[in-house]
């Protein structure tokens, strides 16, 4: 009852709101064009440079001059770094961004259920996140295809997308089955379904890759969304899987290497979680799979109690496994992504890998190399300019372009 | 032959001391580090703090303060020396921190505290030396408080200064109405007034039975309280108290007088501005102004006029930002309260946010980070504390005089990347990272044999991820 309410009030605001901003446009054609200026540049690219003044025209960057004049008026001792790169921000939280009526959902993306009036996207572009990758929310066992978007621009999805690397999402463990219950002995609800366990979670995911992978020989096996489960097979869908405990990440990386096995397909792996990637660091490293990690949780525990050791990152990183980090969209102050880099690096991980974690790989995750990640000529003019050291507690951060425009 | 006695006596003590254990370090010592930050001016570059026993002797540059010949030295050329953290207000390291009756000022909070509680070993863990531990907000008038040191396997051996005052709540306890909640804040002090009136009246006409109920309860006509005295206080007098031996008022409401006389300290909790104004109001009318601090909730920053009228200190919520959103536009407006104290000129201390690495510093850090000096982050958490619990000459500060508690960082202490190295209580080293297994545990993994995984650990975080997902709902602590 409730949540219908919210949900009608909700819609009821962004109706309201889509209603009340006929200025939009103007603000879209608002210039892009502009220099900043800082002590110290982080480029992402291998870099450190010393008083840098970079220019940028049409929402790219033009030139990056360093040994350049710091102009009146402006602070010593700022830093610029790229925009940071959010692949599990979490930006669909309501159920209603989720089909709850079938377990496999590839069909679905989730391009169509995000809300771009939300104030999330402003507080992620504050918190110095400039890009996310928006993925179906875990509440059944595969949710369905991802979008990736700046976190500012056009409030008109076609033009706010980016034309990336796709990702099928779904989850292994708790989450998809958790309030889930038999049909018996409980009143008649969109509950009484399964899987109500995490074998019958796994259950779902073999049976729509091996339905997939046989339909064309057999065709009574051909479901709604089978051909997205083949394009994975084939390798030009990424699958990304929520897995936060040992097991969870284990069963996933099977299920990977039994596609190959039998035939079907050499599966492109991330595992969106991986809090326990610690505890068999090696089964990731042999089968290819990286990890976009959750965020560090003071008390060692993460989602699901699986428990996230500080080393974590480090450890990935020595190993060689591709790693991003996430704040699985948290914006208050000592939760952002850029706090999560910092503690990764109480943890271990050096200031420069850090930096890569939020930018320049999560980019390259995304087949986005090209445009994002990294500040050189020619790349997006997305940007973050902090006050002090970034990542530590005591820097703010002062200002963060999306495209050549600074964020109010 | 008077040497020698002297040399006997001296074998005396010292078989004394080595009797009382490890629980009392009676040597002098030297610690040596490569920056001092005494909280009392200016870091120290290339410092020394002396100590003897459980106290600080002398605080200085290397050059200037000389070691004596028999101080046991600890180097740390690396590491940055700060005074402990100290908690202004705390619930945790009790068992269940809530009581269901409205008015017990009668209770004493060292009866629920667990001295091996985690919270206790995490304080240790991030640099807090000192907490104020109190009961929780859901209340009428709770218990008195204690201020521990976060070492020792007894409440008495934690004990720094017990009975440090009184949690109140202004904000409305389950089941009660704002109305309500103020009417039985009132009530209880009319109860004490109708009481003490009621004593005095029952001496003039000399019947005697407060003396025979106390004598029945076995309370002891012992030293001052066997004695009557007149009473204290700024806000009501009862004429004639004199008469009556402080041991025969109702123990359940003794603290109550103490707390009207101004020698009790008040902790107020404060969930909302808009309770700020009846909690001054009923401070007044019972003498207790002077002696209150607010503990407040978040968005309580917009009744900082009124605070600082009333020259009120405040202990401010965890939660550093405020948000709110305008219901019509979805506009943010998020204000950074401390600066909003700072700039009213209210006096204010910095709380932890969680038992874990959100810990004082941490809170001290993000503050920096939304631009208070770094200065007053630290004295927030540090001075200011200190001086809300009427402590300020035994902590808060590395001075003469002090109690010898000191933390060793092996670099900022505001750092993400820093960590507590060594810690010292009264000069006893009860703490290094190096025999840390539950902070390896964290960090590397594994878990140590014989150790237990946190419980508290494990319900705290999923509890994060469930709920917290939305800022603007305000959380209600207790």
């Amino acid at each position: 009852m409730t949540r219908t309410h919210t949900f009608a009030f909700a819609l009821a605001l962004s109706i309201g709101l889509a209603t009340a901003r006929p200025a939009s446009a103007q603000e879209d054609q608002a210039n892009n064009d502009g220099k900043v200026y800082a002590s110290v540049l982080h480029t992402s690219a291998g870099e450190t440079l010393k008083d840098v003044m970079v220019t940028f025209a049409d929402g790219k960057i033009t030139a990056i001059a360093p040994g350049s004049a710091l102009p009146d008026g402006y602070a010593e001792g700022l830093v610029l770094t790229a925009g940071l790169i959010d692949l599990s921000a979490r930006v669909t939280r309501s159920e209603n961004a989720v089909e709850q009526t079938n377990e496999v959902e590839s069909r679905l993306s989730v391009a169509n259920s995000l809300d771009l009036f939300d104030r999330t996207w402003d507080r992620l572009a504050r918190s110095g996140v400039t890009t996310v990758l928006a993925t179906p929310p875990d509440r059944n066992v595969v949710g369905g295809l991802s979008a990736v978007l700046k976190t500012q621009g056009s409030k008109d999805m076609a033009q706010r997308q980016l034309n990336a690397r796709n990702f099928l999402r779904g989850a292994m463990g708790d989450a998809p089955s958790s309030g889930n219950r038999p049909a018996w002995g409980s009143p008649n609800s969109i509950y009484n379904r399964r899987p109500t366990t995490r074998m019958g979670v796994e259950w779902e995911w073999r049976r729509a890759f091996f339905d997939a992978a046989a339909a064309p020989e057999y065709p009574e096996l051909e479901f709604p969304g089978a051909d997205v489960f083949r394009a994975v097979l084939a390798g030009n869908i990424t699958l990304y899987v929520q897995a936060f405990t040992v097991i969870d990440i284990r069963t996933a990386v099977f299920l990977k290497e039994e596609m190959k096995r039998e035939g079907f397909g050499d599966i492109q792996m991330w595992i969106d979680g991986g809090s326990e990637a610690w505890k068999d660091a090696q089964l990731l490293k042999r089968s290819n799979t990286g990890v976009v990690l959750s965020p560090f949780p003071s008390a060692g525990y993460s989602p699901e109690r699986s428990f996230q050791a500080w080393r974590v990152a480090k450890d990935l990183d020595e190993m060689g496994i591709p790693f991003t980090l996430s704040a699985h969209g948290r914006t208050e102050p000592g939760r952002t992504l850029a706090d999560q880099a910092g503690r990764a690096m109480r943890g271990g991980l050096s200031f420069e890998k850090a930096l890569a974690a939020v930018t320049s790989a999560p980019a390259a995750v995304l087949g986005l190399e090209d445009r994002l990640g990294t500040v050189e000529v020619g790349k997006d003019a997305d940007f973050v300019l902090w006050s002090g050291q970034p990542f530590e507690l005591t820097s703010r951060i002062i200002g963060v372009w999306v495209d050549g425009r600074q964020v109010q | 032959m008077k040497l020698l006695s002297h040399s006997w006596t001296l074998a005396a003590c010292v078989g004394a001391l080595a009797w009382t254990g490890p629980l009392m370090a009676q040597q002098k010592q030297a610690i040596k580090a490569g920056t001092v930050i005494t909280m009392t001016g200016e870091p120290i570059e290339n410092g020394v703090i002396l100590m003897d026993g459980t106290r600080i002797t002398a605080v200085g540059k290397a050059d200037e303060v000389e070691i004596p010949w028999d101080a046991e030295v600890t180097e740390a050329p690396n590491m940055v020396a700060m005074p402990g953290f100290v908690e202004a207000h705390s619930t945790d390291g009790t068992d269940r921190t809530n009581e269901t009756i409205d008015v017990a000022p009668f209770f004493d909070v060292q009866d629920s505290i667990n001295p091996v509680d985690f919270f206790f070993e995490n304080c240790l863990r991030y640099g807090v030396t000192t907490v104020n531990i109190q009961q929780g907000n859901n209340t009428v008038v709770a218990a008195m408080g204690a201020v521990v040191k976060p070492f020792g396997h007894t409440v008495d051996l934690q004990m720094v200064y017990p009975q440090s005052g009184i949690k109140m709540s202004i904000s409305p306890k389950s089941g009660k109405s704002r109305a309500t909640q103020a009417a039985t804040l009132r009530q209880a002090f009319h109860d004490l007034r109708a009481h003490l009136e009621e004593l005095v009246e029952e001496k003039k006409v000399g019947n005697d039975r407060a003396r025979r109920e106390a004598l029945a309860q076995g309370r002891d006509y012992e030293g001052e309280d066997a004695k009557g005295r007149a009473m204290t206080g700024k806000g009501w007098i009862v004429e004639g108290l004199e008469t009556v031996p402080r041991v025969e008022i109702d123990e359940k409401m003794a603290p109550l007088l103490k707390v009207v006389e101004g020698k009790m300290r008040v902790f107020m909790y404060c969930g909302s501005p808009a309770e700020v104004h009846t909690a001054i109001e009923i401070a007044k009318e019972n003498g207790f102004l002077e002696t209150m601090t607010f503990v407040l909730g978040s968005g309580c920053h917009k009744a900082a006029d009124a605070i600082a009228a009333a020259k009120v200190p405040v202990i401010l919520s965890s939660n550093l930002v405020h948000i709110e959103t305008d219901p019509l536009t979805e506009e943010e407006t998020r204000t950074f309260e401390a600066q909003v104290f700072q700039d009213k000129g209210v006096t204010f201390a910095l709380t932890s946010n969680n038992s874990g690495l959100e810990s004082l510093w941490y809170q001290a850090a993000l503050a920096v980070g939304q631009g208070l000096s770094r200065e007053d982050a630290l004295a927030a958490v540090t001075t200011v504390p200190a001086q809300l619990l009427g402590l300020s000459d035994r902590v808060g500060a590395l001075k003469p005089g002090a109690d010898a508690n000191v933390v060793l960082y092996d670099g900022d202490p505001l750092s993400m990347r820093s960590q507590v190295q060594h810690v010292f209580i009264d000069g006893q080293q009860v703490y290094d990272r190096a025999n840390d297994p539950r902070l390896k545990h964290l960090l590397e993994g594994e878990q140590p044999k014989g150790t237990q995984a946190d419980p508290d650990g494990a319900r705290e975080e999923s509890a994060e991820d469930e709920g917290s997902e939305d800022e603007d709902e305000s959380k209600k602590d207790d």
